[in-house]
């Protein structure tokens, strides 16, 4: 009955601004714009990672919301395309709203300007722009987890683990999507590739990424890299898994990054048993063993209600639960900043710019968002597919930040 | 150059290439017959994969899987055939293009409110170890698919040459009047051209399915169908297979000596520039019928 | 419009061809003029003239991709990238030479232009399919010279932020601002359309669509025609490409990928295919699909379902629909809104007389 209510009203709100106010009066609310992709090319992601953002959002408010205020999640499809992302925008201004999650690189990119000059934070977690970690260039714009710099430089650091500490005169592989987002690793890697003395070589997979094989059949055969890097998006991953495995690449030299790194892309391999020794990188906990998915389960529970399936496919789902987890915090930050009053967007980007400490129970990772970081810090961790489930291998770490800092100190120029 | 590589380069591209084959063969189907172009092919991979890929999980036999898509492809081009595509008889080339188009949307748009966004197993009754000859490791569901492509090509080779229905089909692609007034049911042969098709897509996509798992963005597949049939000749079955052979070569070949030079994935781009290059000097293709009216 | 014409005779063709075939037409104009300049950006919020905004880019858009398939009958699926053309060009001109608005627009549309008309070369000799598929290749060919060639791209993002775009000193920001520049350049482009098409070369253009070879025996310059409707439609995309990139302060060749073609196809399917009033109408009903969608659904829906099941569901039904309407419209009305609208227009133009 309640959400009938939510959603009656959300129309309301969406028909006339006139009518938002008078709605935003009555209650105490506040409102997060989210955007999301369920029929595009990242349907994958977008169709399990949104519904941990609405369950978390849902059980914030069952437990009375963010100190007595109701957050108002409007949630719109943008399809993966750039138009739909700025209709969703003002409408979701319009609505409002103090914080949004904007949904897609491209969407990112274009959104960017519109952000600060409506002052409204907008997040990207893996992915976006990677210089965007820079608060003072993109004051509205929060990374709020590992950039595709951040992610390349801990991979390295992993591959660096795992062949025996040193780099020196290893082979390391980038099989990479072809497009800007995949492209991003690369400075990184080329410079790193000087200080540790690894040779690099690219291997390039043009989108939608559909056959791997002749990649897979150079890495495997001809160039015989000690690592591989592997930066995929969409069905890329799954594909490319599988072509490794088919020419005889031991999975364990493979760490892919965060999007070629969730269950749905292990299961398209072939399953668990397949991509054994796989190496995964993730920017929140991976798992149902925290007590936030207990509280959710225990929500649908008590509605008497079936948990959603997507709850399974952890991943994605707990991206969705870190990711919405972060807004609700920057709001707590920013209400109690105000003693109880309704912030506004500059003051949601300061409660963004304070947070500190806040792991959820070890979802998120040790974040330190400040002024000038927007990423916080850069945190993966590596899950390893190992028995039929993936399992923690590192705990959070960071690497290589002086490479990464490099780097967005140049994008400023 | 490292003539081993080269050649697991070449023998793998062979392999894709029918694959290629397998979908571009439905796209000819249909043009041979009909006329019309098809460029929801992808989808018509896309989804008896994914109901192939249900159906299988649910009675956990991949022959019944196979069996339903098959059916249901045959029942929805009837059906399409019928309520979409007849009315669009004589009617411009761009109405019959926006109408698959269109057709493809819906396609996309329906089956996940069906069947979920995530992608879905198909596993071939041949078991999963890669299959060694030699320095070349197979995957079944390759060796199952370039099957399959060269049994059609027999198939489709032989029908249209001997069988009375190919014959007819043949004469009503010629001139749809001619046919008719020569006793040819041509809006019956319409129907069956486009059910061929759909036998052929749903091979596709199960083949497809098995190889890569299948959800929506198996449809994707279907860009690969325009080079193909270009190459080969667009109402060529022979064409279409001797297409799908030369982009799987020139993609992996692609990928093995082009991309290095200019950082950057050349895979998909090299044959469509191969394919501009064949229209530029033969738009007809290798084996199509010479059919193109200068103005 | 909403008038009755008795009473008007027309005795020189000139007088038929022009651009207000009535003189109560001229007023209908003014109205709706006045409507667009004074009334709609005092009245409605920003979202609302964002949704405005994007009608007006699209607008452009769909009247040039009609002047090409609608009026001379060739085919495009490219069009996506010649707007990725057209905003690169800009791009680079505004930032490398700091050139202003009023150069940068021009000169996008002029690359596309001569980006659209070396792709309308094969016209010449393949139609139909052939057609079709090149401007395909091209779509992919144009998309994967931006993204590899850094002169063009800028970089390894392969986006390039502009400046705001100002005109006569006035610098355009806030959505309302952008209003009145987008619907100026919607205002050009139809103005610009209607006077194209009947002229001598719109004309030509008809001719060729309706037949080729006739047209050629008429004395018609075929191959100069086609790469002259492959050049026009083509500098409107660029234009449009142009104003995406201002209007959002960026140029990003992911945003005029295939899909982009494949939108604005549909526009002028739905919307009507050889008129000027069909592609406004059209840009308008692709624009204001997803929104009305999901407007009826969450005041519907939510009695059906929970909030995430209706989350996945709006996309995905906005897709299905998106599909239906082409196929309805090819199907039951070939001439898109353009012939709806006439057709209610024509009815209260009998009525109460309606035999």
């Amino acid at each position: 009955m309640n959400k009938r209510l939510l959603w009656v009203s959300a129309l309301v709100v969406g028909l006339g601004p006139a009518m938002s106010r008078e709605a935003g009066a009555q209650s105490k609310e506040v409102v997060f714009g989210m955007q999301c992709d369920r029929t595009g090319p990242t349907e994958i992601v977008g169709s399990v990672a949104c519904v941990g953002m609405h369950d978390y959002v849902d059980l914030i408010n069952s437990k009375g919301g963010v100190d007595g205020y109701r957050i108002k999640l409007i949630d719109i499809d943008n399809q993966y395309k750039v138009p739909p992302a700025v209709e969703a925008f003002q409408r979701e201004k319009e609505a409002g709203a103090v914080t949004m999650a904007i949904y897609g690189t491209p969407q990112v990119v274009a959104l960017a300007q519109q952000c600060n000059d409506s002052k409204i934070s907008c997040t990207s977690p893996g992915f976006g722009i990677s210089a965007s970690a820079d608060g003072k260039r993109y004051p509205y714009v929060f990374p709020i987890a590992a950039s595709y710099w951040s992610q390349a430089a801990a991979a390295v650091e992993y591959a660096k683990q795992q062949l025996g500490g040193s780099l020196k005169g290893k082979k390391i592989a980038y099989l990479f999507y072809d497009n800007p987002a995949g492209r991003e690793g690369l400075p990184v890697l080329q410079d790193l590739k000087a200080s540790e003395g690894f040779e690099l070589s690219e291997f390039a997979v043009p989108p939608p990424g559909l056959d791997a094989n002749a990649q897979a059949l150079d890495i495997a055969q001809r160039t015989r890299a000690d690592f591989v890097l592997m930066h995929l998006f969409g069905r890329a991953p799954s594909i490319a898994l599988k072509a490794l495995k088919g020419n005889g690449y031991p999975l364990r030299k493979v760490i892919g990054f965060v999007w070629a790194s969730a269950e749905a892309d292990i299961e398209a391999a072939g399953g668990f048993g397949a991509v054994n020794g796989y190496n995964t990188l993730q920017f929140a906990g991976v798992g149902t063993d925290y007590p936030v998915h207990k509280e959710i389960a225990a929500m649908y529970a008590k509605d008497g209600k079936a948990a959603p399936k997507e709850m399974q496919s952890t991943v994605y789902y707990n991206r969705g639960i870190a990711w919405a987890a972060l807004h609700v915090q920057a709001l707590n930050n920013a209400i109690s900043a105000k003693g109880g009053a309704a912030p506004n967007g500059e003051e949601v980007k300061r409660g963004f710019e304070a947070i500190y400490d806040f792991t959820l129970g070890g979802i998120v990772p040790p974040l330190k968002i400040t002024e000038a970081d927007h990423e916080g810090g850069g945190y993966v961790q590596v899950w390893q597919v190992e028995g039929g489930k993936l399992v923690k291998k590192t705990d959070w770490y960071r690497a290589y930040p002086e490479v990464v800092q490099k780097q967005i100190k140049m994008a400023e120029k | 150059m490292d003539l081993g590589f080269t050649f697991l380069l070449v023998a793998n591209g062979i392999l894709i290439g029918l694959m290629y084959a397998l979908i571009a063969l439905g796209f000819v189907l249909v043009y041979k017959a009909t006329d019309a172009i098809n460029f929801a092919q992808g989808e018509f991979v896309m989804a008896p994969g994914i109901v192939a890929a249900v159906v299988a999980g649910a009675a956990n036999s991949f022959w019944l899987g196979a069996a339903v898509a098959v059916a249901a492809m045959i029942g929805f081009s009837f059906l399409l055939e019928r309520t979409v595509l007849r009315p669009l008889l004589g009617r411009p080339v761009i109405a019959v293009i926006m109408a698959t188009i269109g057709l493809a949307a819906i396609l996309r748009g329906t089956l996940p409110m069906l069947f979920g966004t995530s992608p879905l197993p198909l596993a071939l009754p041949l078991g999963d170890e890669p299959i060694e000859v030699g320095s070349l490791t197979l995957q079944p569901a390759q060796v199952a698919g370039a099957a399959v492509a060269l049994s059609a090509l027999v198939i489709f080779t032989w029908f249209f040459r001997s069988n009375r229905g190919g014959v007819a089909m043949r004469a009503m692609a010629d001139d749809q009047q001619a046919a008719s007034a020569m006793g040819v049911n041509v809006t019956r042969y319409f129907a069956f051209a486009w059910a061929m098709a759909g036998v052929v897509s749903a091979l596709g996509g199960v083949m497809w399915g098995a190889m890569l798992g299948v959800d929506v963005q198996l449809a994707l597949v279907g860009l690969k169908v325009f080079p193909v049939v270009i190459l080969g000749g667009l109402d060529s079955i022979g064409g279409a297979v001797l297409g799908g052979l030369i982009v799987g070569v020139v993609e992996n070949l692609a990928a093995g000596y082009i991309d290095p030079l200019v950082g950057g994935g050349t895979k998909d781009f090299a044959p469509y520039v191969l394919m501009v290059a064949a229209l530029l000097i033969r738009p007809y293709g290798m084996f199509g019928t010479r059919r193109i009216e200068r103005v | 419009m909403f008038h009755r014409e008795a009473g008007v005779f027309k005795t020189t063709y000139a007088a038929d061809m022009s651009l207000f075939p009535l003189p109560v037409a001229r007023k209908a104009i003014a109205v709706i003029c006045v409507l667009l300049v004074a009334f709609i950006p005092l009245v409605c919020s920003e979202y609302q003239l964002s949704q405005f905004n994007l009608i007006f880019i699209a607008v452009v858009g769909a009247l040039g991709l009609n002047i090409l398939v609608g009026y001379t009958g060739q085919i495009s699926i490219g069009h996506g990238a010649f707007m990725s053309v057209g905003a690169y060009t800009a791009a680079n001109l505004a930032v490398r030479l700091d050139l202003p608005f009023w150069i940068t627009l021009p000169a996008g549309g002029l690359m596309a232009a001569l980006i659209g008309a070396a792709v309308g070369v094969p016209s010449l000799r393949i139609k139909g399919l052939y057609l079709a598929i090149t401007t395909l290749a091209a779509q992919l060919i144009i998309e994967w010279t931006i993204n590899h060639v850094p002169f063009i791209s800028g970089g390894t993002q392969v986006s390039i932020p502009v400046p705001k775009p100002s005109l006569f000193g006035f610098q355009f920001e806030t959505q309302r601002e952008l209003y009145f520049l987008l619907l100026l350049a919607a205002g050009v482009a139809t103005i610009a359309t209607l006077n194209l098409v009947r002229s001598r070369l719109g004309r030509a253009f008809v001719a060729i669509r309706d037949h080729d070879i006739a047209a050629e025996i008429t004395g018609i310059d075929i191959f100069r025609y086609k790469l002259l409707a492959f050049a026009i439609s083509s500098f409107y995309a660029g234009v449009t490409g142009v104003l995406y990139t201002y209007y959002l302060g960026i140029a990003n060749y992911e945003q005029f990928q295939i899909d982009v073609s494949i939108d604005f196809l549909a526009m002028i399917i739905i919307g009507g295919l050889g008129s000027v009033l069909g592609p406004i109408l059209g840009a308008a009903f692709v624009t204001l699909l997803p929104i009305f969608i999901r407007g009826l659904m969450q005041s519907m829906g939510g009695l059906l379902m929970n909030e995430n099941t209706l989350a996945a569901v709006i996309p995905n039904l906005r897709l299905t629909l998106f599909g239906v309407a082409i196929i309805l419209f090819l199907i039951v009305e070939p001439e898109g809104l353009n012939r709806l609208w006439r057709n209610s227009r024509n009815y209260f133009r009998f009525w109460p007389f309606s035999y």
